[in-house]
């Protein structure tokens, strides 16, 4: 069920209990996890926090640790699917699910008793009537009934006869009706459950579970503006609700430092700064080269065409326009002159509309404390992505690590960071030019295709789910941007990419047409389910992302077939 | 030789006084500056033994903070019943104080030598370790990797022996 108000159901409830946090794996969850665990930490809630990667996991977490806590907290994990049949849990056990998927699974919503879902009604979720689906079975007295008269011999024939038809009618009649709700009850759920998409970002339910209790920090605040702007990062919602969920977090930003503009009482240079920026939308550009930027962004680099020579060409002329010199350019950023950095974002905004991009800016926020360290959300997002998606260590370190990197303290964490997402920036640039170069993407009817070979170079960079995604969309740009084929500019895209060598899996990502006006929702994970049941292929659903799986190499084949009859 | 000292402070006043006053009556004014010459001694003495057994009190009271509710038998066996008494009821005061902070459970506040940052720390499990009971009962899995926050006090052994590692964030 919903809850109607966080801090009396959820907060109020753990609060002098022990909880377990089971947190998946993405940027927004651990943001949210930090939240939580402050709130915790002031009110001295015991807690044991889990990191999961996908169901497997959360099963196993969940066995590990039921007999221990009565509470569990699900971050980003949990919602789409229906959580009491997968985790068999005791009758006194309650989950609180925090996740941004949706559909939410329909028995989770109506669930009164063990489910309870923080998520806010108004974030249009479209859940089908109670009535429409569920229906208690009244029919079968009936049907004993009948089954009793025809068997009962005792009565005048006359009688019975006609008693018996006026039954026998009624239960046609009933059956009739029971199939049609059934036959509309498939409709509703299918249009219900086709589409798979993200709400409000879980960060910024506990930030305003924060406010509400005004325990709320200038951290959280700053913890819940890198969720948000993970989620535009990844591209999981829509440009309008990126920029009204700016706009609630530009309150809480103004709230904040509306307390400390005293003239007399200025705050020390080391004291936290999170301000509103309209900035520009390249990559890192503050922590690296400004040339290096411009060509790892997926917009510019699409734009341009970098991949060509006459994308090259381009850009000099670009750089050329806005009269900065190649020297200056190629400098790190800090050390550029800062007669050019003054005037950089009007200068760039400029010129890039004459070039065809009108959208180089965006509207995010950026954290100042010290007199080195500026930072930008996106920085962040990705400084903190490429931590949790390294390739050396195992999943559980890297959580912890990039748990720690989100924390001020954790400076050096932070820049390691940094310099691994540059890498990961430049090998996406790189395989997506020498996929449109080598014309590695084909169409396949209904929908594009794009399968890495195991050589590749940095194949086990993008053998992570955000990797993946970031790697798809920048590649659906970039041929989109490159092809002359009308029709295939509105196609979805299949990406293959080699996951263990050894066990011969793939994992197999699917996302939606690329659209200015697209609206983010996936079918691929149902056409996924239904392909790989057809065709009895070994594919693995394990990602809380329906529309990523794992599928053996030898099932490939017949597995894009079935898709292709699917989609058609 | 506790009991030797309260017994000799009581017994010297009443000859004084009765001295003094029969010496009043008496007329035998002579012997009244030998009198007070000998209360101010004996008020002295009493002042020295009241001393002595103060600072007695005092290390029976910085015994319970040392050694805790039971002490070693070859310190009881040079206390007195009455000091033994006082200890007693010292140990019920203190535990009633203590159970009176920190909500339901109480506070032990004769864990730390000096008062703690914060209550409860958040700890990283660095190797696996199985479960760990806590003192309400419950049972903690510590497997490697996993983050908790737990109760202080618990969790140093367990620092020490390299297990868990506190987090400061």
């Amino acid at each position: 069920m919903f809850v109607t108000c966080i801090r009396k159901e959820f907060y109020d409830v753990v609060v002098n209990q022990r909880v377990a946090l089971l947190v998946a794996l993405d940027i927004d969850a651990l943001c949210a996890c930090k939240i939580l665990q402050a709130l915790f930490h002031c009110d001295q809630v015991q807690y044991t926090l889990v990191p999961v990667a996908g169901w497997q996991d959360l099963g196993t977490a969940f066995l590990e640790h039921k007999g221990q806590y009565r509470y569990f907290v699900l971050i980003n994990c949990g919602a789409n699917v229906e959580l009491l049949e997968t985790l068999q849990p005791e009758e006194d056990t309650t989950f609180f699910v925090l996740d941004t998927h949706r559909p939410v699974d329909v028995v989770n919503v109506y669930n009164d008793t063990q489910i309870k879902l923080l998520i806010k009604q108004d974030d249009d979720l479209g859940v089908p009537s109670y009535d429409d689906i569920f229906r208690d079975d009244e029919d079968d007295e009936d049907g004993g009934d009948s089954g009793n008269e025809s068997d009962d011999g005792s009565e005048p024939s006359g009688k019975r006869r006609r008693f018996d038809e006026g039954a026998m009618e009624r239960r046609i009649e009933r059956q009739r009706a029971k199939r049609e709700w059934e036959a509309r009850r498939r409709e509703i759920l299918f249009d219900y459950e086709q589409y798979e998409y993200h709400g409000t970002s879980a960060a910024m339910v506990i930030f305003e579970l924060a406010w509400v209790m005004t325990k709320d920090t200038k951290d959280m605040l700053w913890w819940a503006v890198i969720g948000l702007t993970d989620q535009w990062v990844h591209d999981k919602i829509t440009h309008m609700k990126y920029v009204t969920d700016i706009a609630t977090l530009q309150r809480h930003v103004s709230r904040h430092n509306h307390r400390n503009e005293d003239e007399e009482n200025s705050l020390s240079i080391d004291c936290m700064r999170i301000s509103f920026e309209y900035d520009l939308r390249l990559s890192l550009y503050q922590h690296w080269s400004l040339y290096e930027s411009i060509c790892n962004t997926s917009y510019t680099s699409c734009s341009f065409k970098l991949w060509s020579i006459n994308g090259q060409k381009r850009l000099q002329e670009f750089l050329a326009d806005m009269g900065l010199p190649l020297k200056q350019v190629k400098q790190k950023f800090n050390s550029m002159d800062v007669s050019i950095k003054e005037n950089l974002r009007e200068v760039i905004e400029e010129s890039s509309s004459k070039f065809g991009m009108k959208d180089i800016r965006i509207q995010t926020f950026g954290v100042h404390f010290g007199f080195k360290n500026r930072f930008l959300a996106a920085d962040v997002v990705h400084a903190a992505t490429a931590v949790l998606e390294g390739v050396e260590k195992g999943e559980a370190d890297n959580f912890i690590r990039a748990l720690d990197c989100l924390s001020r303290s954790n400076l050096d964490r932070l820049h390691l960071g940094l310099d691994l997402a540059k890498k990961k920036l430049k090998a996406v640039q790189q395989t997506v030019a020498s996929c449109i170069c080598t014309n590695l993407i084909l169409s396949q009817g209904p929908f594009l295709y794009c399968h890495l070979m195991e050589g590749t170079p940095d194949v086990k960079l993008f053998s992570k789910p955000l990797a993946l995604t970031l790697l798809s969309k920048y590649l659906l740009k970039a041929f989109i941007c490159s092809t002359r084929n009308k029709r295939c500019k509105i196609l979805p895209l299949i990406m293959a990419v080699p996951l263990d060598v050894e066990k011969g899996t793939l994992m197999v990502l699917g996302i939606p047409p690329e659209s200015d006006t697209s609206d983010k929702k996936n079918f691929f994970g149902r056409a996924f389910e239904k392909a790989a049941e057809s065709t009895s292929s070994r594919a693995l659903h394990d990602h809380f992302d329906t529309s990523i799986i794992e599928l053996k190499t030898e099932d490939r084949g017949k597995f894009l077939d079935a898709l292709i009859t699917l989609l058609s | 030789m506790h009991r030797v000292h309260t017994d000799r402070l009581c017994v010297p006043f009443h000859p004084i006084k009765c001295g003094g006053n029969e010496a009043k009556c008496e007329g035998k004014s002579e012997l009244i500056p030998t009198i007070k010459f000998r209360h101010c001694c004996l008020l002295r003495n009493q002042r020295c033994v009241a001393a002595y057994l103060y600072d007695r009190l005092l290390r029976i009271r910085a015994l319970r903070w040392e050694y805790g509710s039971v002490l070693p038998a070859n310190i009881r066996f040079h206390m007195c019943a009455e000091e033994l008494e006082w200890f007693n009821q010292y140990k019920k005061s203190l535990a009633t104080f203590m159970r009176s902070l920190g909500g339901d459970e109480g506070l032990d506040i004769t864990q730390d030598m000096k008062p703690p940052k914060s209550l409860y720390i958040e700890v990283r499990c660095l190797k696996d370790h199985g479960e760990f009971e806590i003192d309400d009962g419950t049972v903690i899995l510590l497997k490697k990797n996993s983050q908790h926050f737990l109760p202080r006090w618990k969790c140093e052994q367990l620092i020490r022996q390299g297990v868990l590692e506190h987090v400061i964030s």
